[in-house]
């Protein structure tokens, strides 16, 4: 407890600091040797993402994993810029999911730490720092490619595609049971929540799954769940949806699921620290729950398509710092997003913006964690500045998250995109109709 | 129908327990100090972290941790009296501010100590009385409502029967009259504060293994206990119990047949019309509004 209390002390410090260079990426410098990198060839990152807050689990184990990425690079010789190999530190911004703070931290990476590319979550905090972008020309990343729009073309999404990916979850369950005919669904009303709600009807539309209700909207704010939960097994559904539901969330509406005697099928989004859930519910109860998230000690990571490197060492060095059941959907996504960022700005010479996107996008296909994939999105973002291809399927089998295949996003977008077309705009979520 | 009515009902009982512990507990320190003490959804979280420190880190029993949880945060709240609402005690926009500031304290504490992820709680029972198929109550929530009747009922034999009661009940009706019959003002601001921050935290720690537990879990809990302490009338301990449970089987009853986000807007509709029809709460007097 004490050497908890003592490593998160160090933690919140280095956060509350400001904008100082995370520790792990300063201490791993520290033991390199110093004729690695000229002591001024650094090209720092910026991290703007929620790292305390309800949202900080999609924040904060991304830096974690980042520290990682970082120590590994670096130790293993920098990221090579025009013949010379640069060291890379991250600077982190705790944004709290708050709009107005994510804008003064862009400004402050970009001006005071002079950071060349910036990883955000995106979401509510985007309109943020949208602005920044807009002025400075800045290279930005979010999670969320429903943060796309042509009126920003520095702001990629080269890693998730959520809500999109979440398509072949659905699409995954119909082939394997088809005996499930039943859905309901509950999401958090909030910008994260309402795309992927738009998402899963056009999966279970085009799955022939019929939705019992309405999806059933619920404040962010809320902390008991019982209510939602009644109302949503009332009909006694076949499958239960979870979209995209924060963590804060999925746990204690599973625990609910579970107590109200519900034994039917459940799909999310997510699963973040679902050994947690298991524990909290029951490994029969857990059986066969669907989410897109995969640990990354997985053998399906190791085949010769995937583009993340030594996935099953990451998750191991992962599980050794920061404890296995702190493992969540963006461990790793932050560090993926970096390999591509490292690859275009090796392949530009650069590490200037607007030359490392012009690389990235170069050609239009890109290397994406899960195989190689497409720069797309016109359709629905208006911009083609999302890196879009195969995705996982994941179930947790005996109580762990296992791959069970991979799925091809554009081939289902190919049969059913006007379906997703439609329902996005029924929640307003087309990139022309937000504001 | 009358199925999900029944299992609708017993969701609203719950909600309304602990709704009831954290309003009556805020009322009792506006009741007597006169300060909207902002920082008391943070004393739910303390008792909620409480339990996660003492129950699931250390395993020490859960009824040990939940005596720990109330103990510790009650005296927290005596070193917030002491601290900040005396010094402030004639300036309540002072023990306002002070409040705020103190909530990020204990926000900021907390995630240095425990980080600022979801704690695991492990679950104390997974017990379920199941009266049919579609009704079921959970033997934990049933032991949450019951924790809660006593609780309160012990604060009513407290008010009513002792001589600290009376004292408290006296400076909360005219604390110039009751320092006049040799109350003391202090004392009875310690007893207080001490009372209302344990009811928080015990209400934090009863169902800490049913919510997620995080630094900023006060927020929403605040928030209800305000509507509820307004709307029952400002410094009303009965009024705050009753519009607990009135809240409660409203605000439950919308999110099951409509939905949450209903329900809160139904909640702040209901605010708004007594505060239009009846400034000082159903059950306030005007002293205190």
């Amino acid at each position: 407890m004490v050497a908890k209390m003592f490593k998160d002390v160090l933690t919140r410090r280095s956060l509350l600091g400001s904008g100082a260079a995370v520790a792990g990426s300063a201490a791993a410098a520290a033991i390199l040797p110093r004729t690695a990198f000229a002591q001024d060839k650094v090209v720092k990152i910026g991290f703007l993402a929620p790292l305390t807050g309800p949202v900080a689990a999609w924040g904060k184990p991304g830096l974690d994993g980042c520290l990682i990425w970082g120590e590994w690079i670096n130790a293993a010789g920098g990221i090579n810029i025009g013949g010379e190999a640069h060291s890379v530190e991250f600077v982190a911004y705790d944004n709290e999911y708050d709009p107005a703070k994510a804008r003064t931290g862009a400004t402050k990476l970009i001006r005071e730490d002079g950071v060349k590319f910036i990883m955000m979550l995106g979401g509510d905090t985007w309109p943020g720092a949208q602005p920044v972008a807009d002025r400075t020309g800045m290279l930005f990343s979010t999670l969320l490619p429903s943060d796309l729009s042509p009126d920003t073309t520095t702001l990629i999404a080269p890693c998730e595609v959520h809500p999109i990916y979440n398509v072949t979850g659905v699409e995954w369950l119909a082939d394997n049971m088809p005996e499930l005919k039943t859905a309901v669904m509950c999401a958090q009303d909030d910008a994260l929540g309402l795309p992927s709600v738009a998402t899963y009807l056009a999966a279970f539309e085009a799955a022939g799954i019929e939705m019992q209700d309405d999806p059933l909207l619920f404040d962010p704010a809320t902390t008991d769940f019982a209510p939602v939960v009644t109302r949503l097994i009332s009909g006694n559904p076949d499958i239960v949806c979870l979209d995209t539901c924060y963590a804060d969330y999925v746990h204690p509406i599973c625990e609910q699921l579970f107590q109200q005697g519900y034994g039917g099928q459940v799909i999310s989004c997510t699963a973040d620290f679902y050994q947690q859930i298991v524990a909290k519910t029951s490994e029969e109860f857990m059986e066969g729950f669907v989410f897109q998230f995969p640990d990354f000690d997985d053998p399906a990571l190791n085949d010769e398509s995937i583009n993340f490197q030594k996935p099953n060492e990451f998750y191991a060095e992962y599980a050794s710092r920061y404890g296995a059941d702190q493992w969540g959907a963006v461990s790793w996504e932050y560090a993926s997003i970096m390999d591509l960022w490292k690859a275009g700005a090796e392949k530009a010479g650069s590490a200037e913006p607007d030359a490392v996107l012009a690389a990235m996008k170069e050609g239009g296909t890109g290397l994406h964690a899960f195989g190689e994939a497409d720069w797309w999105g016109k359709d629905l973002f208006g911009i083609d500045n999302a890196l879009v291809g195969n995705w996982p399927i994941v179930v947790i089998e005996g109580g762990k998250a296992t791959i069970k295949e991979f799925r091809s996003i554009p081939e289902w977008y190919a049969k059913h995109g006007e379906l997703l077309k439609k329902h996005m705009s029924a929640y307003g979520q087309m990139w022309d109709q937000r504001t | 129908m009358i199925e999900l009515l029944a299992q609708t009902g017993l969701n609203a009982l719950y909600a309304a327990s602990y709704t009831a512990l954290v309003a009556v507990g805020l009322v009792l320190i506006f009741g007597v100090m006169g300060v909207i003490n902002f920082a008391h959804g943070e004393l739910f979280m303390l008792g909620a972290y409480a339990i996660v420190a003492v129950y699931a880190d250390w395993n020490l029993p859960y009824l040990v941790a939940v005596a720990v949880g109330m103990t510790f945060v009650g005296i927290v709240g005596l070193g917030m009296e002491r601290a900040f609402f005396r010094p402030l005690r004639d300036n309540p926009l002072g023990g306002l501010v002070a409040s705020i500031g103190f909530l990020m304290i204990l926000q900021a504490l907390v995630s240095m100590g425990f980080g600022v992820r979801m704690e695991h709680v492990p679950p104390v029972t997974q017990d379920v009385i199941v009266i049919t198929e579609r009704v079921r109550l959970p033997v934990f929530r049933l032991a949450v409502i019951l924790a809660a009747v006593v609780l309160l009922a012990c604060l009513w034999a407290f008010l009513k029967k002792t001589r600290f009661g009376w004292a408290l009940r006296a400076s909360a009706q005219d604390p110039e009259a009751a320092a006049l019959q040799g109350i003391s003002i202090n004392q009875t601001a310690r007893i207080a504060m001490f009372i209302g921050a344990a009811l928080a935290g015990v209400a934090g720690a009863l169902t800490a293994p049913l919510i997620s537990v995080n630094p900023h879990m006060g927020h929403s809990v605040i928030v209800t206990a305000f509507i509820v302490i307004i709307v029952g009338g400002i410094g009303s301990l009965e009024g705050a119990v009753i519009v607990a449970v009135a809240y409660a089987f409203v605000h439950t009853f919308v999110t099951t047949f409509f939905d949450g986000v209903i329900a809160d807007i139904v909640g702040l509709l209901l605010l708004l019309v007594v505060l239009i029809v009846k400034p000082t709460g159903l059950f306030g007097s005007t002293d205190r509004a």
